[in-house]
């Protein structure tokens, strides 16, 4: 299962995205990642029981080289003035947008 | 001398000799002549068994590393005085290599080979007369017929540039023979066209700083080399010389002789390109001078800043460092040739050489490594692009717009925003630094909200600050009632919001009457219902209004229904029209939204093409959103005949094989993978619908363009006004964008353009764009 895991992210074309702050919306999301490549959906993350946005979501590409170029320019700098975090994730599954409450 | 681990077997020490020979030259407690002695040593111990891999390693490592162009000839020199056949063969290796990369058409790689050729005469490895017959042969290049400019061009660039590393030697060694080469190529240059040269500039003033064309300038630094230096720079670390008493009395080779192929219509030379100015000497408030804009050292050190950026563009943070700790920057502001270097990449035309926001990311990591002075050298830049806006070209306009919002949007939207705010009171807010600001808000509202750029900048750039991005829903509030199909949008809102089906909601919209059609009940098949559309579209993205998800939900929810009214083109013109009303106060959801539209085929290319060139538009036509929209279509008709070309070769390929293992008798049974000719021969139509809708859509694209700038021409004859207003110059550089940015498509239409839309009754203004465009690669 972890070689499986492994073998996912390697080809993956997801990224989690951490460290934002609970007011930043999507579509400033979708601005700042679309510089990196063509962005296929983002899906946000929410709180389990209030259902807003809770700091991290999902962006994903068409393509693994775009989401490679999120990697490399987008991670470390700025959006809405908190440094954001990106990691290569293994792919989207239903329930995963609900984050602690 | 280093002691050696016992190798374990070859491909451990093809890795070892890879790595010692990339690393040398890295910073070390060693200086460069005692690492390039010891290396020359080891390396020459391992010459016999393993000269090949050698000198394969030497090659790689160089054009992979073109800046370290002396270190390696160093190497050579020395392996080439201890043992004569293994020059030789490098020799015979590297010319080989040459030729190959001409005849597959990698340029650069070959310019890069001819200056390591060149420098080899400086390290006794070749004959100086033996590169000067090269030379000859390249230079004559520029005598044939009927070749296009291109060709000629780079064999005189290849020269040309090679010329700081081995002009002295040949000056020393063959004056004669060196100056007729150099009169070649002085009369060459004398006679070469530049129509092409309009359409790359940056700038189209010479004021501060003439833009020069590449090899104008070149041309120019070599001169002032020559005459005024005497062939003698500063900018070339010479490992060499400090080997002058062992390497003097080496043997040298013979080249053999290079003679280049004749043209064929399949080889693609490099693009020509402007030399970008920003700064002089006098913009460099105090250390080093920076070299004039014809000193050689201005381009040798620009060019190893290029290789710099080319090597480490993945690994920011690599990248910044290795720009900062470039060897020679004590003599030289450096900080201001990396900005101007980062600036013209950015900035270039066509196309910027890497992903635009690698630019930008670089600028903060320079930023972050010298907080001490970068962000002042970068601020001024700004300044300085932001006070020569007016004749700026509009791609660049655009691309230093998104660079900037980007870089504000890293810093909190701070700015100097007082030094600016005349801008606001400007008679045409279109003219370039309104402009400028303007979208560099929008841009900045997209990264972050209306809020919180409202409150940043100061009330003074009202006017051209963003309303808040709201949709304006027209079914609901004031003025709403006597619409004819408000009723209908109310049902429809509840149907939806209850979660109906498709079919459900279709048939609440029944009975809405067709504006389009009389009422005596004649034949309304084919005709679509602008009404029905309107209210269906107006409230469906209403109702997914709260974000983008929610409007791609809506959009996939209702997909067939979307579908079935965009049923002809005028249809889906009615729906773009339908939604820009909506959301014309965002045009972030507008672009986001028409993406959509594209991507599930509601719309097509064409719709899109012509709905931006409807009047309804007119009043935003020269936004850059409207244009990111426009571009972004052109890319996806572009990808999309990519992929079905892709296809087609593939298909090809895997039959051919087929056939070929048929032939030879092989595995007969094998046929899963193999595609039938039918299905190839279904491929190929595919393929040429693709094209020829991608060529409809240029060609669209181009007549309306012309139309709109005819127009707007003879109004201006006939009012005696002077035509060249701020619409006008956007206008015309939109039409220069989309040539340039779709130039490796839009030159397979080239002869149809000239047929049908480019013909010598268009008026002059508009033709000169298409013959520069033209000229590019003849």
């Amino acid at each position: 299962n972890r070689i499986e895991q492994e073998k996912a992210l390697l080809t993956s074309t997801t990224l989690y995205i951490g460290n934002l702050s609970f007011f930043t919306a999507e579509e400033q999301i979708h601005e700042l990642f679309s510089r990196a490549g063509d962005v296929k959906r983002i899906i946000m993350g929410l709180d389990k029981y209030r259902k807003t946005p809770c700091g991290f979501c999902f962006v994903e590409y068409y393509t693994r080289s775009d989401a490679e170029m999120a990697m490399r320019f987008v991670n470390g700098t700025r959006l809405d003035d908190r440094i954001v975090r990106t990691d290569w994730d293994a792919g989207f599954k239903e329930g995963r947008q609900y984050g602690r409450g | 001398k280093r002691r050696r681990a016992p190798y374990v077997d070859d491909e451990d020490i093809e890795e070892r000799l890879e790595s010692l020979i990339a690393r040398v030259g890295e910073k070390s407690t060693k200086s460069l002549v005692g690492n390039l002695e010891d290396l020359a040593d080891v390396l020459v111990m391992d010459l016999n068994k393993y000269k090949q891999k050698i000198i394969k390693i030497l090659i790689s490592c160089y054009l992979r590393m073109p800046e370290k162009l002396t270190i390696y000839s160093t190497l050579a020199g020395l392996l080439n005085k201890a043992n004569y056949d293994a020059g030789g063969e490098f020799v015979e290796i590297l010319v080989r290599n040459l030729k190959e990369c001409i005849r597959s058409n990698e340029f650069e790689n070959a310019r890069k080979l001819v200056r390591l050729i060149s420098d080899l005469v400086n390290c006794r490895v070749i004959i100086a007369g033996s590169l000067l017959s090269m030379f000859d042969n390249f230079v004559e290049v520029t005598l044939e017929d009927n070749i296009p400019q291109s060709r000629s061009d780079w064999y005189v660039y290849a020269v040309l540039s090679s010329l700081p590393w081995v002009g002295q030697e040949l000056q020393e060694k063959k004056e004669a023979e060196f100056e007729r080469v150099l009169s070649t190529i002085e009369n060459y240059l004398g006679k070469r066209q530049k129509i092409h040269a309009p359409a790359l500039r940056v700038w189209s003033t010479d004021i501060p700083h003439p833009q020069e064309e590449y090899l104008d300038c070149l041309w120019a630094q070599i001169c002032q080399l020559k005459d005024k230096n005497n062939w003698r720079e500063s900018a070339i670390m010479r490992p060499y010389l400090a080997f002058d008493d062992r390497l003097c009395d080496a043997l040298s080779h013979s080249l053999p002789q290079i003679i280049p192929h004749s043209h064929h219509d399949d080889d693609s030379y490099p693009l020509p390109h402007i030399v970008f100015r920003m700064f002089d000497y006098t913009d460099v408030p105090e250390g080093p001078t920076l070299p004039g804009s014809h000193s050689i050292e201005r381009y040798l050190i620009e060019e190893h800043l290029h290789y710099l950026i080319h090597q480490n563009c993945m690994e920011r943070k690599d990248c910044a460092a290795a720009l900062l700790s470039y060897h020679g920057k004590d003599q030289v502001p450096i900080n201001y040739m990396i900005v101007e270097v980062v600036f013209s990449q950015l900035l270039q035309l066509p196309k910027a050489p890497y992903l635009e926001l690698m630019y930008g990311v670089l600028l903060l990591e320079l930023c972050k490594l010298q907080p001490g002075s970068m962000p002042q050298v970068l601020a001024q830049a700004t300044e300085m692009l932001y006070e020569r806006l007016d004749t700026m070209n509009a791609s660049c306009i655009e691309r230093l717009i998104s660079w900037f919002s980007y870089h504000l949007s890293n810093f909190q939207l701070r700015w100097s925003w007082d030094d600016w705010s005349q801008v606001a009171v400007a008679t045409d807010l279109d003219s370039p630094r309104p402009y400028f600001v303007r979208e560099v808000f929008q841009k900045c509202m997209r990264l972050s909200y209306h809020k919180r750029l409202i409150e940043i900048v100061p009330g003074a750039f009202e006017p051209l600050l963003p309303v808040a991005p709201k949709p304006r829903y027209k079914f609901e509030g004031e003025g709403s009632e006597k619409l004819a199909g408000k009723v209908a949008a109310q049902e429809l809102k509840q149907v939806i919001c209850s979660k109906c089906s498709p079919e459900q909601a279709v048939d609440v919209l029944r009975d809405l009457p067709n504006p389009l059609t009389d009422d005596d009940g004649s034949d309304m098949s084919g005709i679509y219902n602008p009404l029905k559309i309107e209210v269906f579209v107006q409230t469906l993205l209403h109702l997914g209004a709260k974000s983008f998800s929610h409007s791609f939900a809506a959009i996939a929810k209702f997909h067939q229904v979307l579908r079935a009214f965009g049923e002809t083109q005028d249809a889906q013109i009615c729906i773009l029209k339908s939604v820009y009303e909506l959301w014309q106060d965002n045009q972030h959801m507008l672009v986001f939204l028409v993406d959509k539209l594209l991507k599930t085929q509601v719309v097509g290319c064409g719709a899109v093409a012509n709905w931006i060139f409807s009047p309804e538009m007119s009043g935003d036509f020269t936004c850059s959103y409207v244009w990111e929209i426009m571009h972004s279509s052109i890319k996806k008709m572009n990808k999309h005949v990519q992929k079905l070309t892709k296809e087609v070769e593939d298909a090809k390929d895997r039959f051919e094989a087929a056939e070929r293992r048929a032939r030879d008798g092989l595995d007969e049974d094998n046929d899963d993978d193999v595609p039938s000719e039918e299905q190839i021969e279904r491929m190929e139509e595919k393929l040429e619908e693709a094209q020829s809708e991608q060529k409809n859509l240029f060609l669209i694209i181009f007549q309306r363009f012309i139309i709109i700038l005819t127009e707007h021409l003879a109004k201006c004859e006939s009012e005696g006004r002077d035509h060249s207003t701020p619409w006008y110059k956007w206008v015309n550089e939109r039409l220069q964008q989309v040539f340039l940015m779709h130039h490796e498509q839009v030159f397979k239409y080239i002869q149809t353009l000239e047929s049908f839309l480019f013909t010598s009754d268009v008026d002059v203004h508009i033709l000169s764009v298409f013959q520069q465009f033209c000229a590019l690669r003849s």
